[in-house]
């Protein structure tokens, strides 16, 4: 920015609809992408229209549902209430990006085994919050479960299964 | 083969229909409670679960054709108005902006679904398409919306469906009533009248439910893509080949020039029969502009005009002797459907569940200046079961008699409607095993109905409720079944998996007739190009009627395979049994080789088998019939009610996979859950438009809202019904849910309920009134 | 959402300089920090800023959690809910403050959404957040004082009867918390209780925040020892929900007997909703259940709903009344 000593002026703000697009680069799944966008553009849309990975899933676009959960730096977040303009330096980690090669995530076969999807299109939202969930507490109690898997909805109602799926994972032994 | 036409009949979503149909070969006799199968009725993962948590499946959503544009659209915001100007210029030069569609421009395009133009003058809901905008990006297509100056002269408007029948204004313009035509319809039978004269205890119910809005998690919509010769739609649908029809008369094309493609889908319930008006335009949009299009609706639009359960209004009168034997049942319903063209069925359960001679049932439809509802999950039967059950469970009050004991004496053996036999009716056989689990005989116990915690104010309650409704699917439905060269085999059928997992139990079916693997079987289904009709998936259909089209392909595919095989061993063709894959001479036991050495020598000719869905048994009626039962604590204190248990027996038949099939009844009662506790589209009346149509406002269970759910089975084949003996699993959980918590919550804090959804707010309202 | 600029402040004084940098009156320029609210906000169209400046970028200088050897509690404007919702010395000092944290909002939210956005959000009345040019923003009238109004205030002391949604606002006043905010001309401190105002003609909004301040740092002081507080909230459904009333007690005993007690409010009323009558009724008493009740029946006692909330005046009592009694128990 311009010097702080004297501020940025007024006149910096652009007028309405004057604004150009930003050129950035993103590291999403271990992969450094460059776009451009506005600055307006979320992360979401950004992962899905720009770089064509589609498994984060707009349900809501304003934070009520959880289906575009991607992981910020290891936490589960909703892509739609980020900026793709401020995820610069941060990394993404996709559903796309969670297998290793052909080795699928164990939060991704429990989700298999236990039948926790239905129509799936919460699925990977639910699959990563999981996944950030068992990052910080490798062995929750069916509370913190709850409490962990509160902000991803599922209008099948998968929720048993996810349960059991989550409950499967919390007590492997280390 | 031989080829003939056979009349039948099929019933969805409470409506009997006529079918005539092109059957040709026989279906294999049907699987008997002993038929050995070793892949039907094991649980089995989804053979395609991998493709969902990976993000590697395609929703209608994901689709991105090179050169994709995007559609927004531009809605009223008054409950009824006319357009009086309407100037798109300003749009239509924004960038980005490829084209504008309104009534100035489309004034022509037909609605296929309803005899209206997409683009209408006058606008009967908040909602209302009043104009599309397509852009290269969402962003730009966003703009333009705010570019298009639109003037409008509100008109009066009517929301409330009491003000609606009575003196309130028309909700359009064009029409003479509110009321929907031929409404009010009277069901009646026996003399009602008379009934009640001769009961000792007649009770009267005023039951209210509320509209519940779908909230799929995908939205309604479409991407589309026109190259000249062919359109393909890949659309978030519940039923392609109502797709595939609807969008070839709205562009004036033949159906075989559409193609109809849906391979996987966020959720419907109901609401996603046909194209949708996203859809038709994400289609129109693309044929006219000759580059892919995209139409997917908000989350606000969805909420706005994309359905709902239609809120009812019901009022019984129900006597019994006190004996406790039904004398009459008289209901009146009515449902406010919206800008909806027909009424669900509310009094399904009231003329058929228990055994009454004077019924009464009287529909009334009732158009507002709301959006059209949808079929949503079972639409009327849940509505009409919690005023059913909740009068059932006031009377027995009242003859001071045990609510499930007052059932089981009314117990209604046969169809009373049409005096004929159900095919079967495990009924009583719910209750006792319900009833058992969930303790019924000590739910009045004082040491478990006031548990300590929270300063004495919890109370438990257990209600039930039963359940009945269709699902015995019909024909049309057809499949084929080819056998590849390297043994395995692949189904195609024109069907689709809404989530239920129907890719998976087909494949079951399949891999048992032709004595394969799971893994060699590959289902492919979605697509109308195989040019194998499905039935829509709704009404529990699905499975009673593509399951039996699967079977007999493979039938016949396995009958080919066993001339191929008896005429390149030599071996007799009835001594040739295929295991796992393998032939074998069943008489002397010797292994012939594998299905794949054989089918190599047939020099890349594949054996295919046709399979079709035959006709329905008549004389009986099949169904589905359950029972559940919750148990609830309810905070006196804070009006907080937790669900904390509920017991599930369902009778669908055989079931194919155990593991689905639970996922099945979970998520119904799930939903039941919501629209008992928490589910209800709010309108201002004063303005007429919907306050919460998004997802916070708006509020579905959550993973903390969710009771314990046992599930009992009741697995056996209906022998009756189709050639797999199983019927549909996917409406019957949701039926009995909210009723039997709202009777539950009723027997906690002692007062009646008549009103759904059962917040904090209502509690802590009834619990203003004496305890009864 | 409509297009805007993006920069980014590397300094709360940065920050500054680039609301100050407007002329007085507008707002072309906001702060984003966790973003949660405000780009909700945003794409409903009620907020177009010209210009987002990102504030996450002062995070070396705003996002920390610490307890000063006087036992303050100093917390950096950026922390985020969940590092607050983490953090075991909080957890062990001040349970009340996780208790609030832990029912707000999500997981992804709690992530993202910083302390200081969350004291700062607007209500979630939907007549607000809709299409509807309603006093608050503006316009002329409130559409919820005779509308659907069953999420709405019991106490109205503005034109506007929205409630404040915060989960944290309330327990942050009850533990009496200081918020410290820089502006073109300095730093001043309040104590928290007087960040929030009723919204008037003049000033559509719910905290006397300056267009051109920034909030830096929140301090809760050290508590007495034998403090002890809870938070209870009642919600339409198990999680992720804003409360329908939430009740949060603060109690000092001293030989059995209430030494200081603070008791608040949240969602019913424009702010934070303190009920000092009932802190009166407490104080120098035993605390038993009739005293309880007592106390949660004067809080409640000029409470004056609305056609469809009056439900929220037994909530409340009740409410406050496991409070005070389970805050008292230890």
């Amino acid at each position: 920015m311009s010097d702080p000593a004297s501020g940025p002026s007024a006149a910096a703000v652009p007028a309405a609809g004057m604004v150009d697009r930003v050129r950035i680069q993103l590291t999403v799944n271990e992969t450094a992408y460059s776009l451009s966008v506005e600055p307006r553009r979320t992360l979401l849309d950004a992962l899905r229209d720009d770089l064509r990975l589609t498994g984060a899933k707009p349900g809501c676009n304003m934070g009520n549902c959880g289906a575009c959960t991607i992981l910020l730096d290891g936490e589960a977040v909703y892509s739609c209430l980020q900026l793709a303009v401020e995820c610069v330096g941060h990394t993404i980690t996709t559903i796309e990006g969670l297998a290793q090669g052909d080795q699928l995530d164990p939060v991704q076969r429990a989700f298999i085994e236990h039948d926790a999807l239905q129509c799936g299109f919460c699925t990977p939202g639910q699959v990563l919050a999981l996944k950030s969930l068992l990052a910080r507490n490798p062995h929750p109690t069916d509370e913190e479960i709850e409490r962990g898997m509160a902000g991803n909805l599922c209008r099948c109602g998968a929720y048993p299964k996810i349960l059991a799926a989550a409950r499967a994972l919390a007590s492997r032994p280390d | 083969m031989s080829i003939r036409i056979v009349t039948t009949h099929t019933e969805f979503e409470g409506r009997v229909y006529e079918q005539r149909v092109v059957m040709e070969g026989e279906e294999p006799p049907v699987w008997g409670p002993d038929a050995e199968l070793a892949v039907v009725g094991t649980p089995q993962p989804r053979v395609d679960a991998q493709e969902r948590v990976t993000g590697a499946a395609d929703y209608a959503y994901d689709m991105q054709p090179a050169g994709l544009l995007t559609a927004a659209g531009l809605r009223s915001p008054h409950a009824h108005a006319r357009i009086t100007r309407l100037d798109t210029t300003a749009a239509e030069a924004a960038p980005g902006v490829r084209a504008v569609f309104s009534r100035n421009n489309a004034a022509d395009f037909q609605n296929p679904n309803r005899d209206a133009t997409i683009f209408a003058d006058e606008l009967l809901y908040q909602g209302a398409l009043v104009a599309v905008v397509v852009a290269e990006s969402r962003e730009q297509a966003n703009d333009a919306l705010r570019l298009i100056h639109v003037e409008y002269e509100p008109l009066p408007f009517v929301v409330d469906p009491d003000q609606a029948l009575g003196t309130g204004p028309l909700a359009a313009t064009t029409k003479a009533s509110n009321i929907l035509e031929e409404y009010p319809k009277t069901y009646e039978r026996g003399d009602v009248d008379a009934g009640m004269a001769s009961a000792d205890e007649i009770v009267e119910v005023h039951v209210e439910t509320p509209a519940c809005l779908h909230n799929s998690m995908e939205t309604h919509g479409a991407t589309a893509e026109w190259d000249g010769r062919m359109l393909t739609i890949w659309s978030s649908t519940q039923d392609l080949f109502g797709v595939r029809r609807q969008v070839a008369t709205a562009l004036g094309l033949r159906q075989n020039q559409v193609r109809a493609v849906k391979q996987y889908m966020g959720g419907g319930f109901g609401s996603k029969f046909g194209a949708h008006d996203s859809g038709l335009l994400a289609a129109y949009a693309a044929h006219r502009l000759g580059a892919p299009v995209k139409y997917m609706l908000t989350r606000e639009e969805e909420n706005l005009c994309a359905g709902y359960r239609s809120p009812s209004i019901q009022t019984f009168r129900a006597g019994a002797k006190r004996d406790g034997t039904l004398t009459a049942l008289d209901q009146r319903s009515v449902a406010s459907i919206g800008q909806g063209a027909w009424m669900p069925p509310v009094a399904m359960a009231t003329k058929e569940m228990y055994l009454c001679p004077n019924v009464r049932a009287v529909d009334v439809a009732v158009q507002t200046n709301l959006g059209p509802f949808a079929s949503f999950r079972a639409p009327g039967a849940v509505e009409g079961t919690v005023g059913l059950e909740i009068t059932l469970d006031r009377l027995a009050n009242a003859l001071g008699m045990d609510p499930l004991a007052f059932r089981r004496q009314n117990y209604a053996a046969e169809h009373q409607d049409l005096n004929r036999p159900y095919a079967r009716k495990l009924v009583l056989e719910a209750y006792e095993q319900g009833a058992e689990a969930i303790g019924w005989g000590t739910r009045n116990l004082d040491v478990r109905r006031y548990p300590n915690g929270k300063g004495g104010m919890l109370r438990r309650g257990v209600g039930m409720a039963s359940q009945m409704w269709g699902g015995d699917g019909g024909p049309p439905a057809q499949a084929s079944a080819k056998l590849l060269p390297d043994g395995t085999a692949v189904i195609l059928t024109g069907t689709q998996d809404i989530g239920t997992g129907t890719r998976t139990v087909l494949a079951q079916i399949a891999a048992d007739e032709l004595s394969l693997p799971l893994d060699h079987i590959r289902v492919e289904l979605g697509d109308t190009e195989f040019g194998l009709y499905s039935p829509p998936s709704g009404g529990s259909v699905t499975l009673s009627s593509v399951g039996p089209a699967v079977r007999m392909a493979a039938t016949e595919a396995r009958k080919q395979a066993l001339e191929v095989i008896a005429h390149l061993t030599e071996a007799p063709t009835d001594a040739i049994e295929l295991r796992g894959g393998t032939a074998y001479n069943r008489e002397t036991g010797k292994e012939l080789g594998t299905l794949a050495s054989f089918l190599e020598q047939l020099d890349g000719h594949e054996i295919s088998g046709k399979g079709m869905r035959g006709p329905n048994a008549e004389n009986m009626t099949v169904r589905t019939f359950g029972a559940q039962f919750a148990e609830v604590e309810v905070d006196i204190g804070t009006g907080q009610v937790r669900v904390v248990r509920v017991v599930a027996c369902h009778d669908c038949g055989r079931i194919v996979n155990p593991l689905t099939f639970s996922s099945q009844i979970e998520g119904g009662i799930i939903q039941g859950l919501g629209m008992a506790l928490m589910e209800q589209r709010i309108v201002d009346e004063r303005f007429g438009t919907v306050m919460n149509a998004n997802l916070e406002d708006y509020t579905v269970p959550t993973i903390r809202d969710i009771p314990q759910i046992d599930i009992i089975l009741l697995d056996s084949p209906v022998v009756q019904a189709n050639t797999i003996g199983t019927l549909g699993a996917g409406e019957p959980p949701i039926i009995p849910a909210p009723a039997a918590i709202a009777n539950a919550v009723a027997h906690a804090i002692s007062r009646p309920v008549s009103a759904l959804p059962l917040t904090p707010a209502r509690i802590l309202d009834l619990l203003r009134e004496p305890a009864q | 959402m409509k297009t805007f600029a993006h920069a980014a402040a590397a300094t709360a004084r940065e920050a500054v300089a680039f609301l100050a940098a407007e002329p007085p009156g507008t707002t072309a320029t906001r702060l984003i920090a966790g973003g949660t609210d405000l780009l909700t906000l945003m794409k409903a169209g009620i907020l177009e800023p010209r210009r987002l400046v990102d504030i996450k970028t002062a995070r070396d200088e705003l996002r920390y959690l610490r307890f000063d050897p006087d036992g303050t509690l100093r917390i950096g404007a950026l922390t985020t809910l969940a590092e607050l919702e983490r953090h075991p010395e909080v957890g062990a000092k001040l349970p009340i403050l996780v208790q609030a944290v832990r029912d707000a909002a999500t997981p992804q939210l709690r992530t993202v959404a910083t302390v200081a956005g969350n004291l700062l959000q607007r209500p979630r009345c939907w007549y607000f957040r809709g299409e509807y040019n309603c006093w608050l923003k503006g316009g002329e009238r409130c559409f919820a004082r005779e509308g659907q109004n069953q999420h709405h205030a019991i106490f109205q002391p503005a034109p506007c009867v929205a409630v404040h949604p915060s989960d944290l606002a309330p327990v942050l006043l009850a533990v009496d918390a200081r918020v410290l905010m820089q502006g073109p001309a300095g730093s001043r401190v309040i104590p928290l209780a007087d960040l929030f105002a009723p919204p008037t003609d003049d000033r559509r909004s719910e905290t006397r925040l300056a267009p051109d301040e920034v909030i830096t740092e929140l301090h809760v002081p050290p508590q007495p020892e034998d403090a002890r507080g809870v938070y209870l909230k009642a919600m339409d459904r198990g999680a992720w929900a804003f409360a329908l009333v939430a009740a949060a007690a603060q109690l000092a005993l001293r030989d059995g007997k209430v030494e200081q007690a603070r008791l608040v409010l949240g969602s019913v009323a424009n702010i934070p909703w303190r009920a000092t009558a009932a802190e009166d009724a407490l104080r120098g008493q035993a605390v038993t259940p009739e005293l309880a009740a007592q106390a949660a029946e004067r809080a409640l006692a000029d409470a004056t709903p609305l056609a469809h909330n009056a439900y929220k005046v037994p909530l409340a009592r009740e409410l406050l009344r496991r409070a005070i009694l389970q805050a008292a128990a230890g």
